[in-house]
């Protein structure tokens, strides 16, 4: 009989909680759609940008400084030298499938498709040229 | 002690146990997601191919493979959150040969990679990949939001190279209706500064673009989640449940500055896609050349990317098979969770197998 009562009792405080909870949603969700919600996000937002931007730009500089002190490549430099990794990898990917394609149709046929190698209904991958596992 | 209290301490232990350990588990570990074997198959910079290993013999198998390709700020796991909740598990199942691209994340040398590099460069690369790995000259496309976006770029640029199906799901492509875009209202130019953001931060962080979206339905996100979790502490398989899509939620990734630039300045503020004056590396992307078959999946209760930013997507498209298919579910609730599992991917399957041939 208590523990009927106390269930009741629970049930009725979550029923409040959640009817509360649905009108909270409903007066947030106004709020943070409105004009004035967006304008003070703005006027927050702003100054703290701008100061992230500039100790942002400062530490870079330090450490720029700093890097050139001890002769190693500046944060620029390791990006730029990433970036032109990139542009390699991408000509490198070119070149191994314009490989791929100048073998032809002959080497298709010693190289079968991964459907091809699968084809002995066990389901499980071929020794296709895995990189890593994921 | 009255003999029915005696009997029901037992109960109550064991209840209490469970309470806390589930307690333990949410807040000191994260869950194990996209656990389905896997095998990398390409790799460019941070993006990686994956083809997920089929479990149906391959005679049992759809002759055309199906690329997936998930949005840019968030980790494509949430495709294959869990066993017996896995969108990859269940296109195994009924016989797909599926692969991934997977964006990778960003770093400080990424933040000029723009979208004209993930749809010129880094998505027909993999696609060439594909091709060559499976032996297959046509392949199937399931894009997911910005994935989805991506995936149009693609296919109305390169027609003839692209997909023989288009599966868009939760597109944000139409920003004609701002007004009802809470994201448009959020990113307009009197409000949001998005040079200021990159110059501060190079990407667009990953707490922000999440702070933006839980910002949307503040109470919900903030709130909701965790007494739903309170609710259900003592039922491990919802707690469980939760755990995987929390530990997904909160794994956000930065956005590439280059590419989110491009993002609010060409599609929410200019709407160019749409109007036809969208350009991607000097080259106009015309929806109307994108000749695949296309199933467009609107979510009916998606707050991040309402109805209006793609239900009108088909009228503009060239293709001649294209569907709309509407169905309730928000922006990730639409493909995760058990109304997925007996709605939205049943429905793509039976659209996808008649193109799989």
């Amino acid at each position: 009989m208590s523990g009927e009562s106390s269930k009741g009792f629970f049930e009725r405080v979550r029923g409040a909680r959640d009817s509360a909870m649905d009108d909270l949603a409903k007066v947030t969700l106004a709020w943070t759609s409105s004009n004035s919600y967006q304008a003070i996000n703005a006027a927050i937002s702003r100054p703290a940008l701008l100061v992230t931007a500039i100790l942002r730009r400062a530490s870079e500089s330090a450490m720029a400084d700093l890097l050139a002190k001890l002769n190693m490549p500046s944060r620029e430099e390791v990006l730029a030298l990433s970036q032109r990794l990139t542009r390699i990898e991408m000509v490198l990917d070119d070149v191994g499938a314009g490989m791929d394609q100048l073998r032809g149709g002959s080497s298709r046929q010693q190289r079968p498709s991964a459907r091809q190698r699968e084809g002995n209904g066990n389901g499980r991958p071929g020794a296709g040229p895995a990189l890593k596992e994921g | 002690m009255p003999a029915s209290e005696a009997s029901a301490a037992p109960g109550l232990l064991s209840r209490l146990s469970t309470i806390a350990a589930n307690l333990v588990k949410v807040t000191t570990t994260k869950a194990l997601i996209g656990q389905t074997p896997r095998q990398a198959i390409w790799t460019l910079n941070k993006a990686t191919l994956f083809r997920y290993t089929p479990v149906l013999p391959a005679e049992k198998r759809h002759p055309v493979p199906l690329l997936l390709v998930f949005a840019l700020m968030n980790k494509s796991s949430i495709l294959d959150l869990r066993p017996g909740n896995s969108f990859v598990e269940f296109l195994l199942q009924k016989g797909y040969d599926v692969y991934l691209l997977d964006w990778g994340t960003p770093g400080p040398e990424d933040a000029q990679t723009d979208l004209g590099d993930y749809v010129l460069e880094y998505l027909p690369r993999a696609i060439r990949k594909l091709k060559s790995f499976s032996g297959s000259e046509q392949f199937n496309l399931l894009g997911w939001c910005i994935g989805a976006m991506l995936s149009t770029l693609y296919s109305s640029l390169r027609p003839a190279e692209g997909p023989k199906s288009l599966i868009l799901l939760t597109a944000p492509l139409d920003f004609t209706q701002p007004d009802k875009i809470s994201l448009a209202k959020m990113t307009e130019e009197r409000y949001f500064d998005v040079d200021r953001v990159l110059q501060a931060y190079g990407n667009m962080p990953a707490g922000l673009i999440d702070y933006g979206a839980k910002m949307l339905k503040p109470v919900e996100n903030f709130i909701g989640g965790y007494t739903r979790l309170f609710d259900n502490l003592d039922n491990t398989k919802v707690v469980d449940s939760w755990h995987a899509m929390n530990t997904w939620v909160s794994d956000a990734i930065p956005l590439a500055g280059a590419a989110y630039r491009q993002f609010i300045l060409d599609f929410y503020r200019g709407n160019k896609l749409v109007k036809g004056t969208l350009n991607v590396r000097g080259e106009r992307v015309d929806l109307n050349q994108l000749r695949a078959s296309v199933l467009n999946v609107i979510g009916t209760d998606d707050h991040i990317t309402p109805p209006c930013q793609s239900e009108s997507i088909l009228e503009l498209v060239g293709s001649t098979d294209k569907e709309l298919l509407r169905l309730p579910g928000g922006h990730i609730g639409l493909m995760v969770g058990s109304g997925a599992s007996k709605g939205a991917w049943p429905k793509i399957d039976d659209w996808l197998s008649k193109r799989s041939a």
